[in-house]
């Protein structure tokens, strides 16, 4: 069988990459995407811990099912939200959004 | 030496972890919303390593059926604003420092621990029937099940608010 360690470490690897993405891009619909793959890797953690660790086996499946939802909520309101800048202001990219700055 | 269910762990988690690296580095938008389904596939792939199918199929379903498909929309209307174009932003060397110091610091930590090596109980045969009890089980999850219907029917109607046609 697979270690449950392996699987930590692959979600650790995801989590990181998409990190590197939020931190790294200046377009917000890539942004958006790397914060998909952030909770993707989150899933896979709590579905392995469930199946490793749980004796009911249900917490962890239920809990990444509420994690489904709220990256489609997520998703929706964010890529509208693009499309709402983009409509206003002609531009995806984060460090032209600065009308907050003050 | 490794066995089967290893070496599928191998494949998937490459091809998981290659396409997600290629997400973030890809010089065209839309290659990178390519490399992020085989991503979700790697994923869902993962899903039936670990012995849940049905949450395999709603990674299909969510992921590469619907915010793939949102992603691609959003990327058709915002063409041409970064010319289809990704350029990295300057701190990304400050990022890549900042990530793979805590890819390091987790891993260091996740290492520390003796986890267990397999499954604590055989995977449930009929995981639908399962999760489907579970969650309108007044005593489990029926609330918070309905909150999520709430809150997705909120979200409708918020995103066609926000994104509407002033």
């Amino acid at each position: 069988m697979v270690p449950l360690s392996w699987y930590l470490i692959l979600a650790a690897a995801l989590f990181c990459i998409g990190l590197y993405g939020v931190l790294s891009h200046r377009n917000l619909v890539v942004i958006l995407m790397s914060l998909e793959l952030m909770l993707n890797a989150i899933n896979i953690n709590l579905i392995a811990f469930s199946r490793y660790l749980e004796p009911g086996q249900r917490t962890g499946m239920v809990f990444a099912l509420f994690v489904y939802v709220v990256a489609a909520a997520e998703a929706a309101l964010g890529l509208a939200l693009v499309i709402a800048i983009w409509r206003n202001r002609d531009t995806v990219a984060v460090e032209e959004i600065d009308t907050l700055k003050g | 030496m490794l066995t089967s269910q290893q070496i599928g762990f191998l494949i998937l988690g490459a091809m998981t972890l290659g396409a997600a690296i290629l997400v973030v580095r890809v010089h065209q938008v839309f290659h990178a919303t390519l490399s992020m389904i085989l991503s979700f596939l790697g994923v869902a792939g993962l899903y039936v390593l670990l012995g849940v199918s049905f949450m395999a199929g709603l990674q299909l379903f969510i992921y590469i059926g619907g915010v793939s498909v949102l992603t691609v929309v959003a990327l058709m209307v915002t063409r041409g604003g970064m010319d289809g174009q990704v350029r990295i932003a300057n701190e990304s060397v400050g990022a890549a420092i900042i990530t793979l110091a805590m890819f390091a610091g987790l891993t260091w930590l996740i290492l520390q621990v003796p986890w267990p090596i397999t499954p604590l109980v055989p995977a449930p045969a009929d995981d639908v029937v399962f999760l489907g009890e579970t969650l309108v089980a007044i005593d489990a999850y029926a609330i918070p099940f309905e909150l999520a219907s709430l809150l997705l029917f909120v979200v409708l109607i918020g995103a066609l608010y926000i994104a509407r046609e002033r």
